[in-house]
């Protein structure tokens, strides 16, 4: 009888999964297609180029932040590394994790050192960055200036939250018996100890950050190897990158402590898209290693809301990437892209090889950054200072849209100038924007400015391929009911008739656009008979 | 206009039928019932009695007071016993006792689940208590699930949802795990073969979960009547049982009614089909109002059933009074078909052996087996879908020609007087171990020292971290790879990737009618196959392999398709080997090739071969395990084309007889003859596993080989024709003298 090993072997070839390729789940984003289709070899290619250049980039960069590596020991480190690696080749590591007080050279040339608290050790890499320092088209102090300017923009995604606060407190908690787990439930931070309203924001107590997780998706197997955290360090000036990395996952606890550390006396976490990825996963990593959630969320502030908002008609995709380069001004060179993180920590794991990490560190610090800028950003625009403009958008789509944001969030005014700067724009384009700006006009009973619009939009609509007729009827209706002119009521209202009849109909017509007709002419009837009897 | 004829008359007039040739009746039996135990709440016992429940049956009362004093129990009951109240009691008493207690129970259907949720909260609401019931499936929308994982007091799922849905997704769903009082597996019987070994699997997550989250269910099962229900409940869950067999439940009077269609050719021994009978028999019921259920083998014979009877009696009845009903019809469609038999509104029904299972469709008047359902269990589930608590009802089993149908209606002592087949699971299986390993690490780090069943698995999780699927620090394997593992396992079949069956009749409207696991889509779904789908012919235009889709049209054609199947066999590794004179026979590992051929086409009316054409499809391969008989001296006087013949009809026998013996579907076991095994050259007989890796059947029959030769040997002698017929070893051919050359090669193994 043969051995359970040689069992495994033969049937290794069949397994229905233990060699399949890995798939992604359904939330998952999805990879970039170049590198999708490639083969393994030619991913692992990529990867070696990709990870050679972040390694090129990164010394950049330790030499422009106020690192406490000076050029020379970067150098020498660099030297170590090469040495190392191919060191490596030759003999593979076991593990990842070194004897005490080893760190791979490459780890010390990012200044990496080894931290630990009462459940262990893991890797940090902290740097400082001054105020004046430049990320994009903002210094990264403007977010001293502007952080307060996000309240209502945080009011509105914790609202559910805010609003129960009262209540919330005094629900007691009902007992446990896992009385040693209890000891570690999760604290959140409490935004009554600032004294303030709950929902205000102060520069210090926001605490940016962004994971790095081995796979995708939210089950419980997704584990985030990396944590970036940004935060303004108020009395010295200084915004404050640090970045955690566990060796293997038995570091894991020591770095969920060093985040609730982290998040102690601060209120809100901003993230990109961390309410609905990284602070689920972190939240099933609490539990597992012994956490229980008290029942509360802490406050979120995600980025990608209001990404969405303003550019999601605008931008091939909100992708952060995409945002930096088209609106933040910032440049990545040579980045390693996200999604090859896990693979590279994988390859880490496997040979203990630190410089697959090199990129990963430096695509995280700078999503961190962006974050900041993005604060500064999202700020500056709901700034209440007529004198700071620069923040508005060139196309109309993205002008009506922020001024549509900005009204949302109770900056009438500004989105009042906002809205009378869209109404001189003529773009040659399709004018999304006019029927919902006119739509908000009537709304507010400003019927002179809809009409404006609207006119607009039906004269656009006459020379369109696909006309839309809703314009018509919108002028049809203004002018019927408020204006009394049934004249003009029965012009717009035949006109419109008429562009239903310009589509040419396949086979069966569709009974929408039947409908649509039915009731024009029922309207025109009618417009017919008041005007004769007017 | 005819006076209807009552059940009664016509049970009398079957009477006088030559073609029966059993009657077995069962007496009426009374009510056995105890009062029930003090600590029941009386809020719970009060609503019961309003539900006309003021007493529990013996079964019921046992189940109680064993599990709400911490015993696993599995409770075999047979259909319409009320088993439910069996772990429904336990449950709602210790949330009515203890709001933060939680309950789980798993059905291996999403139909079974949705039934027993209706029912739970009708309970409850007469309860007056807030107890949450709620389904957790596919079908349940985001936000419900959010509720249930919070809020839910009783989660009913079934194993495929907990095995990719829940379980990968443990932290959500803390509060259950953390006070998790009860796990109810109900129609336990149904986890056996490949299926089983699989849930055996996801059972052992489910418990190592429920460690890490501290808690320590009490599993309550329950079973129709299977030889091993304690053993299958212990291998199931891995915990100790206690057996409760003590039905308190009142029946009426049962008839049950062997049928054999009569001889049309007396030489060769042919019958007339069984399906024709079971058209006529009916019929007869039908249109008499009488409600009837019709059980067929496969889903291309409830079709053709369906659509005969239906043609059979369309001036008399509405053809949506009868209706089919089997696997690959989509759920909407099965619930109000199920509604429908309830409420009276459907009057018969055609079903596969979906509607063994408890699903909740009252009971009928009226079964009609079209053969022998391929075990005793199996037989007594159908037959339990007759019988109401009072007043008659019949029974009939027709026999098809097949070996097996023959031997069980000559010989009815073989299926009354004997226990039913055990069932039979390997969790142990190395795919399925290995498979099920990875989502546990996925889940939960393993510790070196950690159990997963008996097997020590360090060497298995070594393997995972060569193939880095783990990685290992110190003594813990950690999950280190990107995929989600349970996505890539499936608890069904040997392959996940079902085929979509997309009708395009209408241009306009292609729409997905259902859908076929990958191997039965071989032979079932390839170019130009018949598709029956609800009665309604539809030819395959085109299979698109590769993107698993079959795309049909509806056609109205005079036949159906069957599909041949090419298999290929080479013997990887002996593990044992018995010799005796003149044959061995060996265990071990052999890799199959399968290739579907050619199909031919079969009128409806006379079943006259009409035509065939070729099937080209990709070779699947598959390593399993099997049992070989080896002939190492064959008699040189038998000559090779009669030694060739005898082995096939041999091997024809066996297909039969084998899944009988060692309780599993017809499609789990194969057997194949050869007269050159590529391997020794010998003429051989192989049974094997149709599932990669093995699942314990051939190994069963390793060991009982005797028994399987001498119920072949006995079914051969025992069988009426001259010298071969379909029921036993094939049809005759002349001048070799078949059936005694087989017994006698039989006797010298």
């Amino acid at each position: 009888m043969s051995s359970l090993r040689e069992k495994l072997s033969r049937l290794k070839g069949l397994s229905s999964g233990a060699e399949k390729e890995a798939r992604p789940v359904e939330e998952a984003p999805a990879a970039p297609p170049a590198l999708e289709s490639s083969e393994p070899e030619d991913g692992g290619a990529a990867l070696e180029t990709a990870v050679q250049a972040a390694a090129a980039a990164i010394s950049e960069t330790t030499v422009q932040a106020t690192s406490q590596l000076t050029d020379q020991a970067a150098a020498q480190a660099t030297d170590q590394a090469t040495d190392q690696a191919n060191a490596n080749a030759d003999t593979p590591a076991v593990s990842g994790v070194a004897p005490d007080g080893f760190l791979h050279p490459a780890f010390k040339k990012l200044g990496i050192v080894e931290e630990s608290n009462a459940f262990g050790a893991f890797l940090l890499r902290r740097i400082e960055y001054p105020l004046e320092h430049r990320h994009g088209i903002y210094p990264l102090g403007a977010l001293v200036d502007y952080a307060a300017c996000l309240k209502p923009v945080a009011y509105r995604q914790n609202q559910a939250r805010l609003d129960s606060e009262g209540q919330e407190r005094m629900t007691p908690r009902k007992k446990k018996k896992l009385s040693v787990k209890d000891a570690y439930r999760l604290p959140l931070p409490e935004p009554e100890d600032t004294g303030k309203e709950p929902g205000a924001i102060e520069p210090g107590r926001l605490l940016f950050f962004d994971t790095e997780t081995t796979g995708l998706g939210v089950g419980v197997g997704n584990v985030p190897f990396m944590i970036g955290f940004g935060y303004y360090d108020e009395g010295r000036a200084r915004i404050v990158v640090e970045q955690t990395l566990i060796r293997h996952q038995g570091e894991e606890k020591a770095m969920l402590q060093y985040l609730l550390e982290r998040m102690n006396g601060r209120t809100h976490l901003v993230t990109y898209n961390g309410r609905t990825f990284d602070w689920p996963v972190l939240t099933s990593r609490f539990i597992l290693n012994g956490w229980r959630p008290n029942g509360t969320e802490p406050y979120h502030l995600d980025f990608l809301h209001p990404s969405r908002a303003l550019w999601r008609n605008t931008l091939e995709s909100c992708k952060l990437s995409r945002i930096e380069a088209e609106r933040l001004g910032i440049e990545r060179h040579e980045d390693v892209p996200g999604s090859l993180a896990p693979e590279l920590y994988v390859r880490y794991l496997n040979d203990g090889d630190a410089s697959h990490l090199e990129g990963v560190y430096l695509h995280n610090e700078q999503d961190v950054l962006t974050l900041v800028t993005l604060a500064a950003h999202f700020g500056a625009l709901l700034a209440d200072d007529p004198a700071n403009e620069i923040a508005v958008p060139q196309a109309a789509e993205e002008l009506y849209r922020t001024a549509a944001w900005l009204e949302l969030h109770g900056r009438t005014e500004k989105s009042e100038r906002l809205f009378s700067e869209l109404a001189k724009r003529g773009d040659a384009h399709a004018e999304r924007w006019l029927l919902p700006a006119a739509d908000r006009y009537k709304k507010l009973g400003r019927y002179e400015q809809a009409v404006e619009l609207w006119e607009r939009a039906a004269r656009k609509a006459e020379d369109a391929v696909v006309p839309s007729i809703a314009a018509h009827v919108e002028l049809a209706m203004h002018y019927e009911h408020r204006n009394r002119n049934y004249r003009l009521a029965a012009d717009y209202a035949e006109r419109a008739l008429e562009l239903t009849c310009r589509l040419p109909v396949f086979g069966r017509e569709n009974p929408k656009r039947r409908e649509e007709r039915d009731a024009l002419e029922h309207r025109l009837n009618r417009l017919r008979r008041k005007s004769e009897r007017g | 206009m005819i006076k209807k004829r009552t059940l009664p008359e016509l049970i009398a007039e079957l009477r006088t039928n030559e073609n029966i040739v059993n009657w077995y009746e069962m007496q009426p039996e009374e009510a056995r019932t105890r009062p029930f135990p003090e600590s029941v709440d009386s809020r719970i016992t009060a609503a019961l009695e309003r539900r006309g429940i003021a007493r529990l049956y013996t079964h019921q009362e046992e189940a109680y007071r064993l599990a709400a004093g911490g015993e696993n129990i599995v409770a075999v009951t047979p259909t319409a016993s009320g088993k439910t109240l069996c772990y429904n009691l336990p449950v709602l008493q210790a949330i009515a006792k203890d709001d933060t207690s939680r309950a789980l129970y798993l059905f291996p259907t999403k139909a079974l689940a949705q039934d027993q949720m209706s029912e739970l909260n009708e309970i409850i609401k007469e309860m007056g208590i807030d107890i949450k019931s709620f389904t957790y499936d596919g079908d349940t929308s985001p936000t419900i699930r959010q509720i249930v994982r919070k809020a839910g007091h009783i989660v009913i799922t079934n194993p495929d949802m907990l095995h990719s849905a829940i379980l990968p997704h443990h932290t959500k769903w803390v509060s259950l795990f953390e006070n998790l009082k009860y796990i109810v597996v109900d129609e336990l019987h149904t986890y056996r073969g490949v299926f089983g070994s699989h849930v055996a699997n996801v059972i052992r997550r489910l418990r190592r979960i429920c460690r890490f989250y501290g808690s320590n269910p009490v599993f309550i099962c329950t079973s129709a009547t299977i030889a091993n229900p304690k053993e299958l409940a212990e291998q199931l869950t891995g915990s100790p049982m206690r057996l409760i067999d003590n039905n308190g439940a009142p029946r009426g009077r049962k008839h049950f009614v062997f049928y054999n269609p009569p001889i049309v050719n007396v030489p060769l021994n042919i019958r007339k089909s069984a399906t024709v009978e079971v058209n006529h028999l009916a019929k007869e019921f039908l249109r008499n109002k009488i409600q009837t259920i019709v059980f067929a083998r496969s889903r291309v014979r409830v079709e053709i059933i369906l659509s005969h009877i239906q043609e059979l009696v369309k001036n008399e009845i509405g053809s949506k009074s009868i209706r089919g009903y089997r696997g690959g019809y989509l759920p909407k469609q099965r619930r109000e078909i199920e509604r429908g038999l309830r409420d009276g509104e459907i009057l018969g029904v055609v079903s596969t052996n979906a509607l063994e299972l408890g699903v909740d469709i009252g009971q009928l008047q009226v079964c009609v087996m079209t053969g022998y359902p391929g075990s005793i269990a199996s037989t007594w589930q159908q037959a339990g879908r007759a019988g109401r608590r009072h007043g008659e009802a019949l029974i009939i089993m027709v026999a098809s020609s097949t070996p097996i149908d023959q031997y069980i209606v000559q010989n009815p002592e073989y299926f009354f007087d004997r226990t039913p087949e055990s069932a039979r699971i390997n969790p142990e299986n190395l795919i399925i171990l290995v498979d099920h390993l990875r989502c546990a690490a996925y889940e939960l780090p393993f510790k070196e020292t950690e159990e997963f069943g008996p097997l020590d698995v360090t060497d298995i999780l070594e393997y995972l971290q060569e193939e880095r699927v783990l990685h290992r620090n110190g003594d813990t394997f950690y999950w280190a790879n990107q995929s989600f593992p349970a996505s890539e396992i499936s608890l069904r079949s040997a392959s996940q990737e079902n085929v979509v069956i997309v009708d395009q009749s209408n241009v306009a409207a292609v729409k997905i009618i259902g859908e076929m696991d990958r191997f039965s889509a071989m032979t079932l779904l390839h170019d130009e196959a018949i598709y029956l789908h609800e009665g309604v012919q539809y030819q395959v235009e085109k299979l698109d392999w590769e993107h698993k889709k079959a795309y049909v049209r509806e056609v109205d054609v005079e036949y159906y398709t069957d599909a041949n199947l090419a298999v290929n066999l080479k013997v990887l590794e002996i593990d044992r080997t018995r010799s005796r004179g003149r044959t061995a026979v060996h265990y071990g590992d052999v890799a199959v090739n399968m290739i579907p051929t050619i199909f031919k086409k079969i009128k409806l009316t006379t079943f006259e071969n009409i035509g065939s054409g070729p099937i080209h499809l990709p070779e699947e391969e598959l390593h399993t395990s099997a049992t070989w008989l080896e002939l190492t001296e064959p008699d040189p006087e038998l000559g090779t084309k009669t030694l060739e013949q005898l082995l096939l009809g041999i091997a024809n026998v066996m297909q039969h007889i084998v899944p009988v013996l060692v309780m599993c579907d017809r499609n789990d076991i194969h057997v194949a003859a050869q007269i050159k095994a590529a391997q020794s050259g010998l003429p051989t007989i192989f049974i094997y596993d149709h599932y990669p890796g093995g699942i314990g059947l051939a190994e069963d029959v390793f060991k009982r080989f005797d028994e399987v030769k001498d119920a072949a040997r006995r079914l051969i002698q025992k069988c009426p024709c001259k010298d071969g017929c379909p029921s036993c070893i094939g049809t005759e051919i002349e001048g070799i003298d078949g059936k005694r050359k087989s017994v006698q090669l039989l006797s010298l193994l």
